[in-house]
């Protein structure tokens, strides 16, 4: 990224808070389009928080959240970072997002829970919308489990059906939520294929993860936070090879030691 | 006791009818007061609790009264069975909202973060994600709600409304055979209820079969 770019996610001294304590301390962070960031760090370390802030499912006490160079939401009022509801569908409709718990519609089939939005929220035609869906299914290779409901898939299938409901929004911009976190190892495996091929195809991806080995291999840059503050960061393999930051030190060796 | 079937059978169309009448008043008012009182909005949540809770604290009979003699003074008079539906009708809503919103309540967290991560409007997040998990939740309840609504319907009787309880009371002091009669009467509200809770196991099983398909 030279200086010239505009990031195409420029968060600036992001404060969030729940009930009164604060869990995120004036982060900012600067995304360029086609990067993998991953966020680690010990539990507890607002990561979570962070990325929840960057759609608004935690609206920030304080600090501007810029995509594409422009702002989201419009001052403070009460605490709160103030967004009027078109302008904050607008941006969540550009900000795809994958779960800890998937999060699939229970009561849809597969390909139901990636027209829905499609149909709701974008306004495609209920045609349109199935096709892409479809598309999408192909694309994390679920194709055959098109029409079966997310109780009759495992785990990993249905982290998959989820990346593909986000995906079929036509993002900027993925935020994973600790995505394998849930599964055992075989089935975040498979999760983490997806998103290997995903960061390939140049997708802009923030994964709050604990999985080093993906962060190591597929993301660009490792960010490491711990009580609700950035660390440290730098180039993934560089941070992972050789950490400045005594508590990034201590962080990694016990991931090392396990 | 067959002539006092025959006689109270007169009585069952009205019974079912204010039944019905009462609960689809309480099916469809009741989710707007749900969705009210789950509002941000102390103003539009404050009226809704209070009203609810005087509903719910007000006898059904007291009700009934207070509907019949309240609504049909001057300007039109309300007949016997349309009181009956209305202040049935209303204690209905009161509780079908309360049971309307345990069932959303019941939607876990991740529904709704999921469908707002997605920009889904707030009305189809409701009617495509959270109203459609909430009604599984809401059929059992719902259901054992219409049953007691059956027999609470009895109480129609006092303000005149012809229904099997109504048949009952004329019954008793024509033959002065009131055990019988009430017996009669009793076994015609079970029988009644027996479709009720049928449907009820039906539409249960149907959606709970649905999600997981």
């Amino acid at each position: 990224m030279t200086t010239l770019d505009v990031p195409l996610l420029r968060l600036q001294d992001i404060c969030v808070s729940y009930k009164g304590n604060r869990v995120v301390h004036d982060v900012s962070l600067d995304v360029a389009g086609g990067e993998v960031v991953a966020l680690i760090g010990p539990s507890g370390a607002g990561k979570s928080s962070l990325l929840r802030s960057i759609n608004f499912l935690e609206t920030p006490e304080s600090g501007t959240v810029l995509l594409s160079g422009n702002e989201v939401g419009a001052g403070q009022r009460r605490g709160r970072t103030q967004v009027s509801k078109t302008a904050l569908a607008a941006h969540r409709r550009d900000v795809g997002m994958v779960f800890q718990s998937f999060n699939l519609f229970p009561h849809l089939s597969a390909v139901e829970n990636v027209a829905l939005a499609q149909v709701h929220s974008l306004g495609r035609s209920r045609e349109e919308a199935k096709k892409r869906a479809y598309q999408e299914l192909e694309h994390v290779g679920l194709r055959d489990h098109a029409e079966v409901s997310p109780a009759k898939c495992s785990g990993g299938q249905q982290q998959r059906i989820a990346i593909a409901r986000a995906l079929a929004m036509d993002p900027k911009l993925m935020l994973f939520d600790e995505p394998t976190s849930a599964l055992d190892p075989e089935l975040g495996l498979e999760v983490l294929g997806t998103m290997r091929r995903l960061a390939h195809e140049g997708m802009t991806m923030i994964v709050v993860t604990h999985e080093m080995h993906f962060a190591q291999d597929v993301a660009d840059r490792i960010v490491f936070m711990a009580d609700g503050r950035i660390v440290e960061q730098g180039p993934a393999k560089e941070l992972m090879r050789n950490p400045q930051h005594e508590r990034t030190i201590r962080f990694l060796k016990a991931v090392r030691d396990r | 006791m067959a002539d006092f079937l025959q006689v109270l059978a007169t009585g069952i169309q009205t019974t079912v009818l204010i039944t019905a009448g009462a609960f689809g008043v309480g099916v469809v008012l009741g989710l707007p007061l749900a969705l009210l009182r789950r509002s941000r909005n102390w103003l539009l949540r404050a009226p809704v609790i209070a009203v609810v809770e005087v509903i719910r604290a007000v006898p059904p009979i007291v009700w009934l009264f207070l509907v019949y003699y309240g609504l049909s003074s001057d300007l039109a008079q309300l007949s016997t069975f349309q009181a009956a539906v209305g202040g049935l009708g209303l204690i209905a809503a009161a509780y079908m909202s309360e049971i309307y919103r345990a069932g959303i309540e019941a939607v876990p967290d991740g529904q709704w973060e999921a469908g707002r991560a997605l920009a889904l409007p707030n009305l189809s997040l409701y009617r495509r994600v959270v109203l459609p998990q909430a009604l599984v939740v809401v059929i059992p309840p719902a259901a054992t709600y219409a049953i007691a609504l059956l027999k609470d319907s009895a109480i129609a009787s006092v303000i005149g409304a012809q229904d099997i309880t109504f048949h009952a009371f004329q019954e008793t002091q024509a033959s002065l055979q009131g055990l019988s009669v009430f017996a009669t009467a009793g076994l015609l509200y079970i029988l009644l209820s027996l479709p009720i809770a049928a449907v009820a196991r039906y539409a249960d099983r149907a959606l709970v079969q649905r999600m997981a398909a």
